[in-house]
C-alpha cells in the first residue's frame, strides 16, 4: 500500500496540485493574521494577541474553502486517469482495483491534512510570537489543533462522494461544480452562525470549529451534531461502496 | 509444447451487436502470434479482455495453464502490455513514469529501469518529460514500461503506430530479438499485412469479431506461394524429370495427375519442353497462388481493408 500511496504521490510530481494546497492553506493564513491588527479591550486598554479568536477564523476559512479545494484535489486525481488515458495501464496491474481506489482516497487525505496543517501556521507562528508577551495557554492551543484535526477528518467524509462523481464523469468539472456548489452553502450556513447546518454534510467540518467558538459566540451545536455525524458517515459510506464497487466492474473502453 | 494463452469461445457483447465472436486462440511459448484484423474486427477488444479490462460475456480465458478468472493478479504480473495507446503521466519524465510502473509492480531493483529504456533506445532523453515525447518515443517507452517486470508474454496492439519507416524496422528487430534472447512470447495486432507478414511465427485472422484462421506462417507462406499447377498423364515420371531434367526437387505431387512446382515459374515453356520430350503429356498448365493480401481477402470475404 505504501508504494501505491507514493506512487500516486509521484504522478502529482510538476503539476498545480501543490499550488492547490497553498490556495487552500493561504486565505486562512491571511485571515487569522488581521488579528495582528491593533485591538482595544472594552475598557480601552490594548488588548493580546487571542488565540481562540485566531483559530477560530483560521477554522472557519478553511471549511469554507475546504468542499471546493478538496472535491478539486480528488476529482483530478481520479480523472486524470481517463483524460490522459493512463486508465488501460492502470488496471492492467496486477493489483486489486479496490487497492489503487483506497491508494488514490489516501493520497486525498494525505493532501487535505497537509492543507490544514499549513492553514495554521500563522496561527501557530502567533503563539510562538505571543510567548515573548504574555502567558501562553496551551490548553487553547491544544484545543485549536484538535479542531484541525477534526475538522479534517470531517472534510474527509464528502471525499468519497466528489471521487465517485469525478469517476462516472470521467472529468475534473462535475467535482469542481459539486465543490463549488458546497462551497457556496457552506458559506451561507457559516454566515448564519447556526448549527442546524450540520445537516449538511459539507458543513459538518464547521462543528468543531463552532466548538472552539462556544466562548465567543455560543450555539446549540450539540443538538445537530449527531444527526449531521450520521448523514456525513452514510454519505462517505455509501460514496465509498459506489466508488468500489464502480471501480471494480468498470470496463475500460476505447478512448476511456 | 505448452500454451501460454488460450480462449474458449471467447465472446463479448454489446447489446445485440457480438463485437468478439466465440474465439479460440492459442498461443505456445515462444510464438510471436500475429493477431491480424482490419479495423474494427474486435482486436483491440479481445486484447482488453485478455488483459482483464473488459468482462467477457461468454467464454473462458486460459493464461499459463490457469484460468484468468480467479488468478488476475498472478497471470497479469507475468504480462506486459499495451492497449491501443500508451498512455503516460505528460508531466513527469520517462524515468519517473517507469518508477511508477516499477513500485505498482512490486520490483525492488531500480536498475531495470535504465535497462529498459537502453533497450529501446531512450537512455539519452530519459529525463525529458514525456509531454515532448514524439507519437514514436511514446510507442517506444510503452514498449520499454511493458518490458521492464520482465514479462513472459508481451501483449502489443498496434505497437508501430506512428513510428516511422526505420523506426518499425528497429522495432520489429526488437521483437525478434526479445523473442529469441530472452524467450518472451508476444502477441501483436495489427491491420498491416505486410508487419505481420515479417515478423508473425503464427497468424491469427480475425473479420467481424471471428477468428476465421490460425494457420503457422511457414504453412501460411506455403498456402500464399507462387506455383505452376501441372495436370499430367503421370506425375512419378513427371517428377523424375522435373529433377533430373530441370534439377529441381521444389514441387509437390498432389495426386491424381496434380503437380505443383515451386520453381520455374517464369518458364513454363521450358518445363512443358522438358515434359514433352520425356514423354509425359501435359493436359493443363497455370500459374496459381495468391499474395497474403489476396490469401487475407478471400478469407474475409474479398472486402477492403481500411
Amino acid at each position: 500500500m505504501i508504494d501505491l500511496v507514493t506512487a500516486e504521490m509521484m504522478k502529482l510530481k510538476h503539476t498545480k496540485m501543490y499550488g492547490l494546497v497553498l490556495l487552500g492553506a493561504i486565505p486562512a493564513n491571511l485571515v487569522t493574521l488581521s488579528s495582528f491588527l491593533p485591538r482595544v479591550t472594552p475598557e480601552g486598554a490594548p488588548a493580546g494577541i487571542d488565540l481562540q479568536d485566531m483559530f477560530y477564523r483560521q477554522g472557519m476559512t478553511m471549511t469554507i474553502l475546504a468542499p471546493f479545494i478538496f472535491a478539486l484535489m480528488i476529482g483530478y486525481i481520479v480523472s486524470r486517469e481517463y483524460q490522459e488515458r493512463t486508465i488501460n495501464q492502470l488496471f492492467a496491474y496486477p493489483i486489486p482495483r479496490v487497492r489503487i481506489l483506497l491508494a488514490k482516497l489516501a493520497t486525498a487525505l494525505l493532501l487535505i491534512a497537509v492543507t490544514s496543517a499549513l492553514s495554521c501556521t500563522s496561527v501557530v507562528a502567533a503563539a510562538l510570537v505571543a510567548a515573548f508577551k504574555q502567558s501562553i495557554d496551551f490548553e487553547t492551543i491544544l484545543s485549536g489543533l484538535r479542531m484541525n484535526l477534526l475538522a479534517c477528518l470531517l472534510s474527509f467524509g464528502t471525499v468519497p462522494l466528489a471521487a465517485a462523481i469525478s469517476m462516472v464523469g470521467r472529468s475534473v468539472i462535475p467535482s469542481t461544480v459539486l465543490g463549488a456548489f458546497a462551497a457556496l452553502v457552506t458559506l451561507i450556513g457559516e454566515m448564519g452562525h447556526g448549527a442546524r447546518g450540520f445537516l449538511f454534510p459539507w458543513l459538518m467540518p464547521y462543528w468543531p470549529v463552532r466548538e472552539l467558538g462556544q466562548g465567543l459566540a455560543p450555539i446549540d451545536a450539540e443538538a445537530y451534531a449527531m444527526p449531521g455525524l450520521i448523514i456525513l458517515s452514510l454519505t462517505f459510506l455509501a460514496s465509498l461502496v459506489f466508488c468500489m464497487i464502480y471501480y471494480e466492474k468498470a470496463e475500460i473502453h476505447s478512448g476511456s | 509444447m505448452s500454451f501460454i494463452l488460450r480462449t474458449d469461445r471467447l465472446t463479448k457483447r454489446y447489446g445485440d451487436k457480438t463485437v468478439v465472436d466465440s474465439v479460440n486462440m492459442t498461443i505456445r511459448a515462444g510464438d510471436i502470434y500475429g493477431f491480424l484484423g482490419q479495423n474494427g474486427a474486435g482486436k483491440t477488444t479481445t486484447l482488453r479482455m485478455l488483459t482483464g479490462l473488459i468482462h467477457p460475456s461468454a467464454g473462458e480465458i486460459e493464461l499459463f495453464g490457469a484460468a484468468l478468472q480467479g488468478n488476475k493478479g498472478k497471470a497479469l504480473a507475468r504480462i506486459g502490455a499495451i492497449i491501443e495507446y500508451p498512455g503516460f503521466y505528460l508531466n513527469l519524465n520517462a524515468t519517473d513514469n517507469l518508477e511508477i510502473h516499477r513500485r505498482l509492480m512490486g520490483m525492488g531493483n531500480k536498475e531495470c529501469i535504465d535497462e529498459a529504456l537502453a533497450t529501446v533506445g531512450l537512455q539519452d532523453a530519459k529525463y525529458q518529460k514525456v509531454k515532448n515525447y514524439s507519437l514514436g518515443m511514446k510507442q517506444r517507452l510503452g514498449i520499454a514500461r511493458a518490458l521492464l517486470h520482465r514479462p513472459e508474454l508481451l501483449i502489443l496492439d498496434e505497437p508501430t503506430n506512428g513510428l516511422d519507416p526505420g523506426g518499425i524496422k528497429e522495432m520489429r528487430q526488437l521483437f525478434a530479438d526479445l523473442a529469441r534472447k530472452r524467450g518472451i512470447t508476444f502477441l501483436i495486432s495489427s491491420h498491416l499485412l505486410s508487419e505481420v507478414e515479417q515478423l508473425a511465427s503464427k497468424i491469427g485472422i480475425v473479420h467481424q469479431g471471428r477468428l476465421l484462421e490460425e494457420i503457422d506462417s511457414e504453412a501460411l507462406r506455403q498456402k500464399t506461394r507462387h506455383c505452376l499447377e501441372l495436370k499430367v498423364t503421370n506425375e512419378r515420371k513427371a517428377a523424375f524429370i522435373l529433377e533430373r531434367e530441370l534439377g529441381t526437387t521444389d514441387y509437390v505431387v498432389a495426386g491424381s495427375g496434380g503437380l505443383r512446382l515451386y520453381a520455374y515459374i517464369n518458364e513454363p515453356e521450358r518445363v512443358s519442353a522438358a515434359l514433352s520430350a520425356g514423354g509425359v503429356g501435359v493436359r493443363e498448365m497455370r500459374l496459381s497462388g495468391d499474395s497474403l493480401e489476396d490469401y487475407f481477402l478471400k478469407l474475409t470475404g474479398g472486402e477492403q481493408r481500411d
